[in-house]
């Protein structure tokens, strides 16, 4: 579903990727996990078209969407909660939400009557996102404001999401919702890939996973051949 | 009988004030998509008035000029956005400053070799007679500027809290990185908002004209005092601007009244140094904190 092929990326004259590829296969649940300023955040960006990638390739359902502008590779199925959950602060969490599905909805009138399966679905995964649709998204908590950016980018009906650092800043319990979240999301079939600094959660929930060192990819497999690298265990999951 | 007269002259004053106002609400549309206005937008005035003029003299009925003007203002806008900002918004560059003027000073020239130099009176269907309301006289033609102003400025707004496609406008004002995740084109928005902002300031000189007459330097004046209530209002506040829009066109006309008309653009001056020194970020403005 995602091929992501020898890419290359950084910002001015400095190369934070080097050359990473990995693979989402449609269903999918992938982790990408590595220390701090490996380059995780740095591919999620150069994938969605945020940043643009000197070389590589991206291929999104059989398509090559590298140097695509970012909102173009959003019209072609690709989904990115971005790092810092970036909502709208001013919009309510209703509009966020209603923004997210953007693309597929009519421009002036009538698009809420034409989201309200979409709304219903998302206000069922997260009922607190019912009680405060009306009140301006910047007023959520951290915890709310992550179920918003993460229901935002369910509304476009993706064909690949792109969840980073969903847990970044959130009290230990609402981690442990966010996880549950994306065990739920799972379970529904949606093609994922997360990037995650808590590296054991991240690998519980995943069906493979890539561990990222100095812009590449450095160790790949499915969690339980992670689980007894010795070097990742060193320095990941001790 | 003295309260009488200033409650005359602040009225008509502030019915004045509508139009910096106006043309101070078209800065904050094209700066809450861009951070960038453009400061050639008193020579947008002036040409779209203009045109409008040159429509009217070619016989068309007034009700059909208007629609005319504010397609001509729109399409300006695009032009000055396609060929002056967009080109240094691209290099994340300050140019557009520099570029908006020269353009302005372009449509300034044009404006002077097609139309000539002279100021020139502006055929209006609206009477100018006056009907006293408790006690102060306004006219029709005064009125329509009110009318005009709250009209335009009330359908943008709608059409920002209403529709989905305005909704993303303000999800480009916003975050512009997040609004491209959802698919939401920041180029086509950075548009959207000049072709408003165009339009804003081609009714802007169909509502002054006729009381003002056309001539190239008719905005001059106007684009100075619409700077003003922008920078003292704040960027982000259409009620604000109208607010003090309205305020200072007030106080000009007190000032000229009772000081003489030297006098006029002494509140203007003296209100932008004030915010300059006091508020940066205008009255009815959000501090921003710049992250680094």
């Amino acid at each position: 579903m995602l091929v992501v092929d020898d890419l290359h990326a950084g910002y001015g004259a400095s190369e934070v990727l080097v050359g990473t590829s990995l693979t989402v296969k449609p269903g999918a649940v992938v982790a990408l996990i590595g220390a701090n300023g490996a380059g995780k955040t740095t591919t999620m960006r150069a994938v969605s078209g945020m940043l643009r990638p000197t070389r590589g390739r991206v291929t999104l359902d059989g398509r090559e969407v590298q140097g695509l502008d970012a909102s173009r590779i959003a019209r072609l199925g690709l989904a990115h909660s971005p790092e810092g959950r970036k909502v709208f602060g001013p919009l309510s969490v209703e509009d966020n939400l209603l923004l997210g599905a953007y693309s597929r909805l009519p421009k002036f009138l009538g698009y809420k009557a034409s989201a309200r399966a979409d709304l219903d679905r998302i206000y069922e995964l997260f009922p607190r996102l019912k009680d405060r649709a009306r009140q301006s998204a910047g007023t959520l908590s951290g915890g709310e404001q992550q179920m918003l950016a993460i229901g935002r980018a369910l509304m476009a009906q993706p064909k690949v999401m792109l969840l980073d650092e969903p847990s970044m800043g959130l009290a230990p319990v609402i981690v442990q919702e966010v996880f549950r979240t994306i065990r739920r999301l799972k379970e529904e079939g949606i093609t994922l890939l997360l990037v995650e600094q808590f590296a054991k959660s991240a690998l519980e929930v995943a069906d493979y996973a890539y561990v990222m060192e100095r812009g590449r990819i450095a160790v790949e497999g499915t969690p339980e051949e992670l689980g007894r690298n010795e070097r990742v265990i060193a320095a990941y999951l001790g | 009988m003295n309260a009488l007269i200033i409650g005359q002259m602040a009225v008509s004053g502030a019915l004045m004030g509508l139009v910096y106002a106006l043309i101070a609400y078209g800065f904050q549309l094209t700066y809450a998509t861009s951070k960038s206005i453009n400061f050639g937008q008193g020579e947008l005035v002036m040409v779209s008035a203009f045109f409008c003029l040159t429509l009217t003299n070619l016989g068309l009925p007034y009700w059909l000029m208007v629609p005319g003007g504010l397609l001509f203002g729109a399409l300006m806008g695009l032009i000055i956005e396609r060929a002056g900002v967009r080109l240094a918004l691209e290099q994340k560059s300050e140019g557009w400053i520099l570029l908006s003027i020269i353009m302005g000073l372009f449509l300034f020239s044009a404006a002077e070799n097609i139309w000539g130099r002279d100021d020139r009176p502006f055929p209006t269907p609206i009477s100018a007679d006056p009907i006293r309301v408790f006690g102060v006289d306004v006219t029709r033609l005064e009125l329509s500027v009110a009318v005009g102003v709250f009209a335009i400025m009330g359908l943008i707004e709608l059409f920002k809290r209403r529709t989905l496609l305005g909704k993303a406008f303000e999800a480009v004002s916003a975050d512009r990185d997040a609004a491209e995740l959802m698919g939401i084109s920041a180029t086509r928005t950075v548009m959207l908002s000049y072709a408003l902002s165009g339009a804003v300031a081609a009714l802007a000189g169909i509502l002054v004209s006729p009381i003002t007459t056309v001539g190239p330097t008719m905005a001059s004046a106007l684009i100075l005092k619409a700077f003003s209530v922008a920078v003292v209002a704040g960027l982000d506040s259409g009620f604000g601007v109208v607010l003090i829009g309205m305020a200072l066109g007030a106080l000009e006309s007190l000032a000229s009244f009772y000081l003489g008309s030297g006098w006029r653009e002494a509140p203007g001056l003296t209100l932008l140094i004030l915010a300059l020194a006091v508020r940066p970020t205008g009255v009815f403005g959000k501090a921003v904190i710049r992250k680094v």
